[in-house]
This record gives C-alpha cells, structure tokens and sequence, in this order.
C-alpha cells in the first residue's frame, strides 16, 4: 500500500459539516481590515507583565469593521479542523484502523487524536543484531495493535499473550504508533555513527527553557494516539511487553486532545485559547513535501531518512494559576488572538491570514505577540512552517499545590534548524515566556513509512 | 494469520440442548458433563477456533482439548463450574484432537477423536505435567534448600557473635554474607511461611516503620548497622534471628514443597527482586541490594536446573532464559565498584540501571511461561 491509498485526513477541504449548525458567517471581514471592537475603543493599554507588550490595543485603528453581531464566524476560507471528525468519531465510539503500511508512518498527518501517550526510550539492545530485533519486534506489534484483531490463544504454554485491556479482541481505535530516533542512537554502540541524519541533534536549550535532563533526549520516541486512553495504555503495554530486554522507557508523558468548545471551532489548550488554528494543510502534496517530509537526495542526509520527518517534542508546563490571573486584553495580546473566538486580534474569523503588513507598529497585533512571533506570515518565514500537534497534559500538582498541566508539543518538519528552531528563536522573550516552562522534550526524526508487511521500521537505517 | 469463521459444527443430544437457556447453544458448543465428553464433533479444516465448552454436570470439572495419541493438551479450561460455560481458543493445525472431561470421583473421559488433515501448523500441545513428575524436582530443591540452611546458620552465628562482641565493622561483612546466604535460597512469597517475615522481614506495615519494636531479622540488622545502632541494641536483634534461622532450619526436614510453587518460584523470586531490590527499596543502608539479586538469580537457576528435564521438549524458549539470567548477572557483577564494592541501586548510572532493569524485565518475560507449563496437571 502505498501512501496513495491512505486517507490522510479524514475531512476533505471545503467540508463545512463540521461547523456548527447555526453559526453565524460574518462574510464582512475584508482582508486586510482590522478589527477594533469597540470594547476596546478607548481602552487603556495595559502594560505587559514586563512591558513587552508594545503593541496598541487596537483603540483609534483604522477602518473599523462591522461588529460580528449575535454570533461567531467559526471559519472564513479553511475548514474547521479536519480532526473534529476524528474528535467526535471518538467520542461517539470507535474509531476505524488507519493504514499501517505506507511510504510515510501513518500517525503524522492525522489531526490529533483524543489520546496521546509519548514514551522516549533508551536502546539495551545488545549489539547491532539486537537492535534490528527491537525494531522488527516494534513494528511486528504495531501492525497488529493498529489493525486489531484476536491475540493468540497460548493453550498451556504460558500466560495470555494479551492484556485483555480492550477484551478478547483488540480493537484498532484510530490507533497509530509513530517511532523516531534520537542522536544517541547514533553513538559508538550500534555502529550507525556514520548514518546519524545530517539535522539531527541534541535539544539545547532555548534562553527560556528549563529543561530536566532526566525528561529530556532519548534514543527513541514512541507516539501512541488513539480515540481512547485505554487503547493507547493497552499499545504501550504491549509494545514494553515485547521489547524489555531492547529497550527501556525513560520518560513518558499522557496528552489529551480536548474537543472543540464551541463545536466546529478549534480545540482549545490549558491558556483556553485555540491550539493549532494555522497549520500547513496535510493534504496539500507540495506542501507537505516542503515542510514535512525529508526528501531523497537532500544533501548532506543520508539516503535512508528519504520519507522520514524531523519530530520535536516539547514538554511545555503552563503556570496556570498566575495566567488566570491576568487580565483578558494582555492575555489576547500576548497570544495574539481572541480568547472566545479563536479570530486573530485584526480579523473576524479563526482562519483569516492576519495582515501584518498593514499593521506595522502592531497595533492590531502587537509586534511581539505570540502568533506574529511564530509565523511573521512573510515570504522570508514560510519556508519556516512546521506542523503542530499538540496535546494537553494533566500530571496532577506540583510542589506548590498548583496544577501541573501543560502541552505535550509535537512538531514535525523537514528540517528542525530552518523551521522549529527558527520559529522558536523569534519566541525568545516573547511576553508568553513568563507564563509556560519548557522543562523536557527532544529531538528525534520519525522514520520512514513501512512499506509491506516484510518491511520493518528502520529497516534502511540498519541495513 | 489465519481468522477461519466459526464453523466447527456440532451435533449435540436433545438433553444436552436442554441445559442450556432457551434460546440454543451457539453453534460451536461443546458440552461436557461426568457422563459424555463433547459428543460428537468435527473440525472442517485448520484454523482459529473458539469453543463454548458448556458444562452440563452437576459438579465442576475440567476439560481439555488433547492429543489422544500422547495426551498432549492443546487447550484446557479449569474449574468449570456446573451449568456455566467457557470460551477456549485455539489455532486448530493438522492433527489428532479429542476433548477430555475430569470431574472429581469420576475417570477421566475422552470423547471422540477428530483429525485435521494435512500439515498446516497450529497452536501446540504440550505434555502435562504431573505431580509424579514433579516429586523428584521437589526432593532435589528441597536438599538444596536444606544444604543452604546449615550455611545460613553458620554464617549468622558468625554474625551474632561479631556483634556480641561489638566488632560492628566485621559484623557488617558478616551480615552480607549471611544475607545473601538466605537470599540464594529462593524465598519467595512466603516459601518459608511465618519465619520469612522474622528473618526478612521489611517495617512496611508496621506502626512506627524502621522504629517499630516488632521489626526484626535481616533488615532490621541492616538498619541498626548502617544507622548507627550500637551493638547492645543490635545484640538482641542479632540472637533473635539466630533464633529464627535455627528454628526453620529443625523445621525444614518435615516442611512440605508445595508442587505447584516449584514453577511459580521460578518467576516470582525474581518479580521480588524487581520490586524491592532493584527499586532500591530493600536497601535499609548496606546499598547492597543488587548482591542480593544476584543471589535470587541463584536461587532462580537452582529451580531451573531442578526443573530442566521436564522443561526441555516442551519449552521452547528455555535457551532464553538461560541467555537473559546470564546477562543480568553479568551486568549486576559489573555494576560493581573498582574494589568490588556493591553500587546501591539509587547511584547506579542511568545508562547501567537501563541495562539491568532491561535485561530483568526480558528475563522474566522469558520466565513467565514456566509456571504455566509445570502447573501439575491431572492426566
């Protein structure tokens, strides 16, 4: 199978049955036009916590537009998330399988799912042949937790073969397993020093990071993502079964995707600001072939990671408590965006391409907000495009009593130096940074796609 | 893999119909009683199949799917009560295959036989074992056992006496080789009853914990020694477990094996060390808690050289144990310090804690299937 005859995503562009029956299209918002609601005419700026906030607040901004009266303008030109689908298929039950097989791993493109668990492991393997074991073991569970079907019986031989999690028969649940590798791997043990992909590196750390070495790196990552929390345990549990001597689990952290709220909108993160609004569309080949995938013949790569994807996973703590306590206009200001709604702060609608270039001085958005910060929407930032996933996360409390909830951040690119590390870089010091704390993470490439039931993850890396 | 249909089709008696609700047994029933044993049956070809194994006596039973030929069991279901039912699943290869009913107080009985043509593989049969088998097992560690208790109360005279005589740096070494002394033995889960929690006892569950007055034997000794206890404390301690050491050694010769522990022991000795040893949770101040999981490798080795003739032919992955139980054992001794100091499991580096917890976790995945494969059965 190839990735022709893999539905990428499950919501084809245009598709408005997901938007919410009854919502209101603006159909006003002009481009280019700049949104100056009037509760923000006359408005005080408010100074940011660090005065970072340099941007106005919209009062006195030209060509006011039409108030979105009674209602919101969910969408504009792009369809809501493809995701809300999968999202509501989960809620509503089961999910299909998804595709095993392919040029690319199957749980890249899709929009997140309910459930996400992310495992970085170290290899044990003993030596080279032990290593292309755990990988053929890997796979070999994958393609079948991913299909589903009945474990075999073990008659007297020996305990049930499965963990009877999700009852006699497994159930596939949308469930997909990406695999990535880290540096280390590439070290002196397994002798692949001389295939490390050309972009991959260690996490640094960024100016604003906090990060814990023990929740950091590895030399594998493991993503699971199903409708359901019990499929992703039961697929955690039974991939660890079948490789304890080759692998062992270093760091893990459980994300969720939320739904929607209002429906037909975008899923919100622990800021209660939408997550992921601008995306690349996945189902955009070119697209995807600048921004995501690693192409054969790039220099400097070895051939083998043709097809694969670089996977940055930031483990991003949001402090919460301190950001419910300031006030909405600096945290919309500081995103960028409208709270409620989702629309960037110069527009009347969630996917409206913000009009920077008539806002300058950042009136309408100011200059250092978030979304302005990561994608300046120019002609110079967009080979800089990545595609986010995030996930929420919820670890319980922290030292302090305080919620210890965050985003599971996942990222896939072409290329980390030219995109992620360049979108994070004009972070630096952006007025968010008071309120979230990256503390773990890594940098890994998801490998290439297996393509038959003969093929095994990382089979060209080891050969 | 093969996911044939249901199709086994079954002729069954009108009263066999009977016992069953009024809306018909599923098409793959087979039902059993102290009377019939599946009745009249057929396979048409290899594949997966799942039976409703219905029990229409009036008193629990036991039914296996075997080869009539050896009495191997491809599939067995146990302690089905009376009027219940229970899936039992197999991948059905070429072969010889009848259903055999054990009910107390009756012969066994063995239906008919229904052969699957062919060669297509299928999930295979095992040999039971029985508890004829597993005496002279049992006799063999039950030597081995009472061999290690007299070095055991040796080495704790040794280390009372040191601490008597408040040589409590000697006392220390006397206590490590004392311990590990009781540690190869292979106690596991109570396999010396009441004297394992006097001898090795840990303070979880006790009121007050490490400072409880009821916490005695290896660990409490441990504790006093690394935290500064002074011998006359500790002297009370000390002739305490001497005490208990001796008692279970009188107490041995006329201790029973339990045959269905043999095979469980083989897992569970090392699940111990998983949770307490290599956790570090068992280390109350020597750091010598990886010793101690060598000496439980020991003690898994023992059961397994006793238990070698009945797991050779019918488990196939027995090299793998040897393999892994090896490679932990390995990876434990180079854990070690330059002089041969034990590392405590809390400063292990992360990359060698890895290793040791990888190649725990492959043993005992590799272990598991021994106790199901020496579970004495009744042929």
């Amino acid at each position: 199978m190839t990735e022709d005859t893999r539905p990428a995503e499950p919501a084809e562009p245009g598709n408005s049955g997901s938007v919410q029956s009854g919502s209101v299209q603006s159909g006003s918002v002009q481009s280019g036009s700049v949104q100056s609601g009037s509760v923000q005419s006359g408005s005080v700026g408010v100074p940011g916590r660090r005065a970072f906030l340099l941007g106005g607040l919209g009062a006195g901004a030209a060509g006011a537009v039409a108030g979105v009266a009674g209602g919101y303008a969910y969408r504009a030109t792009r369809p809501t998330s493809a995701g809300q689908v999968a999202l509501d298929n989960a809620a509503a039950g089961l999910l299909p399988p998804v595709p095993f097989h392919g040029k690319y791993q199957a749980g890249i493109l899709p929009a997140p799912q309910r459930q996400t668990a992310v495992i970085a492991f170290n290899a044990t393997a003993d030596g080279h042949a032990g290593l292309v074991d755990l990988f053929r073991a890997i796979t070999t569970r994958a393609r079948f937790l991913t299909a589903g079907g009945t474990p075999p019986p073990t008659g007297i031989g020996a305990p049930p073969s499965d963990s009877g999690v999700l009852g006699p028969t497994v159930v596939p649940d949308g469930l997909t397993v990406t695999l990535g590798v880290g540096s280390t791997l590439f070290d002196d043990r397994y002798g692949l020093a001389g295939r490390r992909p050309a972009g991959l590196t260690p996490m640094l750390p960024f100016p604003d990071d906090d990060l814990d070495p023990a929740q950091t790196g590895g030399d594998l990552i493991l993503q699971l993502s199903a409708g359901n929390t019990d499929t992703v345990m039961h697929a955690l549990r039974d991939i660890a079964k079948h490789t304890r001597g080759g692998m062992q689990a270093t760091w893990r952290i459980d994300g969720f995707a939320s739904p929607a709220r209002p429906a037909g909108t975008v899923p919100r993160n622990m800021l209660g600001f939408m997550d992921g609004i601008s995306n690349p569309d996945v189902t955009d080949r070119a697209e995807m072939d600048t921004l995501v995938w690693v192409q054969p013949d790039t220099a400097g790569e070895p051939a083998w990671t043709a097809g694969g994807s670089y996977f940055v996973v930031r483990l991003i703590r949001m402090l919460v408590e301190f950001w419910d306590r300031v006030d909405i206009f600096e945290q919309e200001n500081m995103i960028g965006r409208r709270r409620a709604t989702g629309f960037p702060l110069d527009a009347n609608s969630i996917f409206a391409t913000p009009a920077y270039a008539l806002d300058p001085t950042g009136e309408a958005v100011p200059l250092n907000a978030h979304i302005r910060l990561a994608n300046p929407r120019t002609p110079q930032t967009a080979s800089s495009r990545i595609l986010r996933r995030g996930y929420n996360y919820d670890r319980g409390l922290d030292q302090v009593g305080d919620l210890d909830v965050g985003l599971v951040f996942t990222c896939f690119q072409q290329d980390i130096k030219r995109q992620f590390e360049a979108v994070q870089t004009r972070l630096i010091g952006e007025p968010l940074a008071d309120y979230i704390s990256p503390f773990g993470g890594g940098y890994f490439l998801a490998l290439p796609g297996v393509a038959d039931g003969s093929d095994y993850l990382g089979r060209a890396m080891l050969a | 893999m093969r996911r044939a249909a249901l199709t086994a089709a079954l002729a069954l008696s009108a009263g066999l119909l009977a016992a069953c609700s009024g809306n018909g047994p599923p098409a793959n029933l087979i039902s059993v009683s102290n009377g019939g044993c599946g009745g009249s049956w057929h396979l048409a070809h290899p594949g997966w199949y799942t039976f409703q194994v219905y029990n229409a006596a009036g008193e629990s039973g036991e039914v296996d799917l075997v080869d009539p030929a050896n009495g191997a069991i491809y599939a067995e279901v146990e302690g089905l009560g009376p009027g219940t039912s229970s899936p039992m699943s197999l991948d059905v290869g070429s072969g010889s295959y009848a259903f055999r009913c054990l009910f107390d107080d009756f012969d066994p009985i063995t239906g008919p036989t229904v052969v699957v043509a062919g060669h297509a593989p299928g999930s295979p049969a095992i040999l039971p074992v029985t508890s004829n088998d597993l005496y002279g097992p049992a006799k063999q560690y039950h030597a081995y056992v009472a061999a290690g208790l007299n070095t055991l109360v040796s080495h704790v005279d040794a280390l009372a006496a040191e601490i008597r005589a408040g040589q409590l740096g000697p006392a220390r070494t006397a206590w490590l080789a004392a311990h590990l002394t009781y540690e190869r033995l292979g106690a596991a889960y109570d396999a010396f009853g009441d004297f394992d929690q006097e001898i090795d006892g840990r303070p979880d569950g006790l009121a007050g914990g490490v400072n409880s007055s009821r916490w005695t034997g290896f660990y409490r000794l441990e504790y006093g020694l690394w935290h500064g206890q002074g011998a006359a404390a500790l002297a009370t301690v000390a002739a305490t477990l001497d005490d208990n050491v001796r008692a279970l050694r009188a107490s041995w010769p006329s201790t029973e094996i339990n045959l269905l522990d043999i095979g469980l022991r083989t897992h569970e000795i090392l699940e111990n060390a998983l949770q307490f040893q290599l956790s570090g949770h068992d280390d109350y101040g020597s750091g010598t808690t990886l010793a101690t999981v060598q000496a439980n490798i020991t003690g898994t080795q023992e059961l397994l050289t006793v238990l070698r003739p009945l797991l050779t032919g019918r488990y196939a992955g027995l090299p793998a144990v040897d393999t892994w139980l090896d490679r932990l054992n390995t990876l434990l001794g180079q854990a070690r310090g330059p002089g041969g100091q034990w590392t405590p499991a809390a400063r292990l580096s992360p990359a060698s804690r890895e290793q040791i917890d990888a190649a725990c976790g492959q043993a005992l995945e590799e272990l598991a299937p021994i106790a199901a494969i020496t579970e004495p059965r009744i042929t």
